[in-house]
Formats: C-alpha cells, sequence, structure tokens
C-alpha cells in the first residue's frame, strides 16, 4: 500500500483491513442461506462482514453486476439468461422502479 | 351436539387412514404431463431406447427443482409452455425421478424458506457450488458423475465471468469444476440410491379426512386448530382451517394442496387476510404433516406447523414450556386423545379442565426443586417426545434468527420490502449447565448500530424500524436523497429485553439491511 492512497471510504476501510489482517477472517463458508458469499464487493455483506464497502448506491454500478454476472443468483444477468432485463431502464440510478424481477408469479 | 362433532371427525379421520392406497393419478394430468415431456421436451431431448429421454431420465429432483429446470429452457432454449402444462409435467417428473424423504430432509430449510446460516459438510463442494446460491440447491439433487459435469459445463457456458469472482480466479477452477467437483458429487449425490429405490414403490397415502392443526407462529404465538382436507384426484386436495392462536385470536383458511412424490405438500391458502405457501413433508405412514408455513411475498414471516390425525397422536402442546412451582395452564393439541395425562418426572396434573379427542387442556404444576429439562408428554397411548420444557428462570436470552438479511423495497418499485420476524428465546441451564432452549418470550425489542463504522454512516437511523412484535421492516429502495444518494443498507444489531426477577436479561441478533433481489428463484 506504499504508493497507493485511498480517496475515499471504501478505499480507506480496505487498507484499514489489509493492515490489521482481517481480510483472510472475512473468507467465511457459512451465510445467510440465499446470500451470495461472493465478497468483491459483496452483494449483502461486504468483505468485512459489514455494509460499508458495498457498491453505494447499488444502483450506481448495478449493470457492471448485471452485465457481467457478478451475482447471478441475485442480480439477473444480461449477458446470456436476461439480456432484455434493463433495456426499459437504461440508467440504473434514475431508472431502478421500472426493473422487474425475472421469477414473476404465475 | 360439540363432542358429536368431535367423534364424527375421529371416525372420518379413522376410516380415512384405513384408505391408504395407490392413488390413481386423474387421466388428465397424468396425460398431460407424459404429452408435455413427448412433443415439448423430446425436441431436443432424444428419447432413449430403455424408455425416458436424454439428461431428463439421468437427474432426480424436488418440485422446486424441475420447476427450475422448466423455468431454464423457457429462458434459455426459449421452450414454451402454458402454465398447466409445467404443473403437469412438473408433477409427472417430481413423482417419478423425485428425492426420499430421507435425502431432501437435511435441506428442507430451503423449500421451507427458513431463514437460517447454511453449514455446508463439504468445503470443496461449498467453494465451487454455493458461493452464488445455496448448497441446498444442489443437495437436492441427484446425478451421475458424467451428468454433474454437463451441469459444470452449463454454468461456464451460461456465466462465462464465473472463473473470475473471488474464491474461483485464486485456483484452476474449470479444472476442479470439470474433475474432482463432479466426481464428488457423483459420490455423494448419485442417481440411483437405496432410499430411492425404497422409497419410489410406496403407496400414496389418501389424506382426506380431518386433521388437527397445532402451529407457532413467529412474533404472534401458538395457535391450534382443524384441518379439513378433501380429495381432488391425482394427490391434488382442497383445505380448509380453523385456528385459534393463544391470544384468542380466529382465523379461518381456504385453499389447495398437491402432494408430491408421496410426501411433499405444497397447499396455498387464504388464511385470514393473508395469502400463504405451505411446504410439509408427509410422514411414511401418512398420518402427519409437518413443515413451514410462509406468507406470500415475506417468506420472513411464516409458522411451524404439525398436522396429525387418526388416534393416539399428539400434534404439539401449548405453551411448550411450564415455570416451575407454579400452576400452569396446558393444552396438548392432537387427533384421537384419550387417557390419562402423564407430563414426565416432577410434574403433577392439578386438573383436567376439559377434554376432547382433539384437545385435552389441565392445570399442572411442576415441582420447585424439578430439575430443568426436555419431558415427553402422553395422553393414554399417545407419547410425543421432548413436547414439553421445565425451567426455573430464565437465564438467558437468544434473538432467532441469529443472523439475518432484510431486504430494502418499495418506494415505487415493483419489489416488495423484505421483512424480518423476530423472535426472543428463552433460555435456561439444564443440572450440568447445558443451555436448554425454553421457547420464544415477549420481549422489549431496539435496533441498534452494529458497530463504529455503522454508528458513523447512521445505519440504524436510515436501516429501518422494528415493532413491538420483533417485526423488522427496513428502509426504502433507491438512493436516498437524505443519505447524500447512499442507499439504505445497514449494518445493525437487533436487541431484545425480557424481565426476569426484577432483573432485565438481554440477546440480540445480527442484522443487515441489503438490496433488493430481482431474481429469487424457487429454489435459492
Amino acid at each position: 500500500m506504499k504508493h497507493l492512497k485511498p480517496i475515499n471510504r471504501k478505499a480507506e476501510q480496505i487498507e484499514r483491513s489489509a493492515e490489521e489482517g482481517k481480510v483472510d477472517e472475512a473468507q467465511v463458508m457459512q451465510v445467510v442461506a440465499g446470500c451470495t458469499s461472493v465478497f468483491d464487493p459483496g452483494w449483502e455483506v461486504d468483505p468485512f462482514g459489514g455494509v460499508a464497502a458495498l457498491c453505494q448506491p447499488v444502483e450506481a454500478d448495478l449493470y457492471g453486476c448485471a452485465d457481467t454476472c457478478w451475482w447471478p443468483a441475485q442480480v439477473p444477468d444480461t449477458i446470456n439468461s436476461y439480456p432484455d432485463w434493463n433495456t426499459a431502464a437504461p440508467s440504473a440510478e434514475r431508472d431502478w422502479r421500472k426493473l422487474q424481477t425475472v421469477f414473476p408469479k404465475k | 351436539m360439540k363432542f358429536m362433532s368431535w367423534r364424527i371427525a375421529a371416525a372420518a379421520a379413522l376410516m380415512a387412514a384405513a384408505t391408504i392406497c395407490r392413488c390413481a393419478p386423474s387421466q388428465a394430468g397424468e396425460a398431460l404431463g407424459a404429452k408435455v415431456l413427448e412433443e415439448t421436451c423430446s425436441r431436443c431431448h432424444a428419447a432413449l431406447p430403455s424408455g425416458g429421454f436424454e439428461r431428463i431420465s439421468e437427474e432426480r429432483k424436488t418440485p422446486e427443482g424441475w420447476e427450475l429446470t422448466i423455468s431454464r429452457m423457457e429462458r434459455f432454449d426459449h421452450v414454451t409452455v402454458s402454465a398447466a402444462q409445467e404443473a403437469a409435467v412438473v408433477k409427472w417428473l417430481a413423482d417419478r425421478q423425485g428425492l426420499a424423504p430421507a435425502e431432501a430432509a437435511p435441506f428442507r430449510y430451503a423449500l421451507e424458506r427458513r431463514p437460517v446460516v447454511e453449514s455446508p459438510d463439504d468445503t470443496d463442494l461449498a467453494g465451487m457450488c454455493a458461493s452464488c446460491h445455496t448448497y441446498a440447491r444442489i443437495g437436492l439433487e441427484r446425478r451421475d458423475k458424467a451428468e454433474w459435469l454437463k451441469l459444470a459445463n452449463m454454468h461456464l457456458g451460461q456465466w462465462p465471468n464465473i472463473e473470475y469472482v473471488a474464491t474461483s480466479r485464486d485456483r484452476e477452477w474449470w479444472k476442479l469444476a470439470s474433475t474432482e467437483i463432479p466426481a464428488k458429487l457423483g459420490a455423494k449425490w448419485p442417481l440411483e440410491t437405496k432410499a430411492w429405490s425404497e422409497w419410489k414403490t410406496h403407496r400414496h397415502a389418501n389424506l382426506a379426512g380431518s386433521w388437527r392443526v397445532a402451529g407457532h407462529r413467529a412474533g404472534k404465538g401458538d395457535y391450534a386448530g382443524d384441518l379439513v382436507i378433501r380429495p381432488n384426484g391425482d394427490d391434488h386436495y382442497s383445505i380448509t382451517y380453523k385456528i385459534t392462536y393463544s391470544d384468542g385470536t380466529k382465523s379461518f383458511g381456504k385453499g389447495s394442496a398437491i402432494v408430491y412424490t408421496g410426501y411433499e405438500w405444497r397447499g396455498t391458502v387464504r388464511l385470514g387476510k393473508e395469502k400463504i405457501h405451505e411446504v410439509y413433508a408427509l410422514s411414511a405412514d401418512g398420518n402427519r404433516l409437518s413443515g413451514r408455513w410462509f406468507r406470500d411475498g415475506q417468506d420472513g414471516i411464516g409458522a411451524d406447523v404439525v398436522a396429525v390425525r387418526g388416534v393416539d397422536a399428539i400434534a404439539g402442546v401449548e405453551p411448550r414450556f411450564i415455570r416451575s412451582g407454579q400452576p400452569s395452564k396446558l393444552t396438548i393439541i392432537g387427533s384421537g386423545l384419550k387417557g390419562t395425562v402423564q407430563l414426565g418426572a416432577g410434574i403433577v396434573v392439578d386438573k383436567v379442565l376439559s377434554a376432547t379427542p382433539g384437545a385435552v387442556t389441565i392445570l399442572a404444576t411442576a415441582a420447585k426443586d424439578t430439575p430443568p429439562g426436555e419431558r415427553a408428554v402422553a395422553v393414554g397411548k399417545a407419547q410425543s417426545a421432548s413436547a414439553l420444557v421445565v425451567y426455573d428462570r430464565v437465564k438467558a436470552v437468544e434473538v432467532e434468527p441469529g443472523i439475518a438479511v432484510a431486504r430494502m423495497g418499495g418506494n415505487g418499485g415493483p419489489i416488495a420490502p423484505a421483512l424480518c420476524q423476530f423472535e426472543a428465546v428463552a433460555y435456561t441451564k439444564t443440572a450440568d449447565g447445558a443451555p436448554l432452549r425454553i421457547g420464544a418470550m415477549p420481549a422489549k425489542w431496539e435496533v441498534a448500530n452494529f458497530d463504529e463504522t455503522a454508528a458513523k454512516d447512521r445505519d440504524a437511523s436510515f436501516g429501518g424500524h422494528i415493532d413491538r412484535n420483533g417485526l423488522f421492516t427496513p428502509g426504502l429502495a433507491g438512493p436516498n436523497p437524505k443519505r447524500g444518494g447512499y442507499d439504505n443498507a445497514a449494518n445493525l444489531s437487533v436487541k431484545a429485553t425480557m424481565a426476569e426477577g426484577g432483573a432485565a436479561v438481554e440477546g440480540a441478533a445480527h442484522l443487515y439491511v441489503a438490496p433488493q433481489r430481482w431474481n429469487d428463484a424457487p429454489i435459492r
């Protein structure tokens, strides 16, 4: 971290956790049923067991999750499974109310 | 007249219990399920010389597992089936290629949508398969090694970045996913098992008749009542409920249910003003249903349920605990109850207040020096182990669920907030100092910031609120202008306080307020 300087709160937290040796502690296999354990940076919980290092707001990078199928069991992947999921909502931050669940009730 | 109705109900239950039969599936449902396979599925899945179809015949799953498969075919392969066709083919497949009760048992929590922390029994499989979805999702399927490998192939093709997320990119992911993992899965959860070969010849029970129900709804309390089941053919039933909560509230319910694989009960009921989904398992003798129901669209809210029929059957005791040294009223709920009540060592029945075949209400006292512990309850020949807990005082409180996730929602969007129902569970200690769970009791609720970071971000101010019954409602979805455009994600502590002997006993749970899920599959 000598040549990198954190410029926001999330980066500060990553730096602090690395210095305190807490990164390994967050790599647990036990999660609440239905949540992801992919913690980079996490959908429900961040790598440090909190929420401060999650994307904020989630809509800011939502399509960065969707088109890379980063959390495909929580966020529909637009690369293959649901290519039209966000067609009606070009800006997630502005249009998130138009995003529908992909398991509608029958 | 009241007693007459019980006698009639008991007689009907006896008749129903005696008519265990191989239920003839309705021609229409069977025919439609077979037709979908032959005319729709076979377009891609070639018929096998030995019968069945490629891939389809090489897997076994729960009804929800087959529902997921059909849904995937619709999405990935543009198959079009009507709701009736889907229902018929899911029933057809689940009946013939389902899981035995013992195979599904370890993972019922996922079907019942219980808010639990998973504890996978294999780190390699969990690391490979349960990073995105539950471990239960694979634990509820059976395939041989070659078929598990095809599933790995499908995952890589469908979600190509699967190799690059955390816990994948730091190892030779594909090498593991295509060699060791399918071999392990095929050995652990193979297509053919002794449990399945025994269960698939099990005769389906006819569930029609009168049942007695005992339930516990988190946040509201115990309830007891009647369930009447009427047959509609092909393992389909119409059902009605009349229940009374321990606080005196009455509720009536009407709905329908399907029994898959001879034991997997799935009901949809309008109970009072709520629509609920029932996920129960039927016992091998066909006389006991047990499981959980959850509210439509709010599976954090639900109840544990046991229903019984026939004679000498206990569904539950209300309340399920008795404090030593204090006369207490207890009701034993069951079917065909007759005879002397016994509550185990140190507990005396002072008086029988009322007795019908469906419920026996007594006044009982546990002696002051009775050691705390679980007790079996008996009414004549009916017995239920660990049905009652004797305790002296509340020594600790645990909040259940201990770790929970609520999800933001609403605010004009189509996804409702996902609520969390908490319960304060009292504990005492046995004579040898082991923790002893007493049961849920009223408490005072409070939500606080979990740690320093949460306090700095004022998570408790934005994350949501909890009511006096322990029901947490998370904050609204979307960027919050009052939070500088951040959303209402929060890291919280949920605290419950009970009064005991003039002192306060506290417990806490860890609650995350997370974003909504736009993908909510039948098995998460």
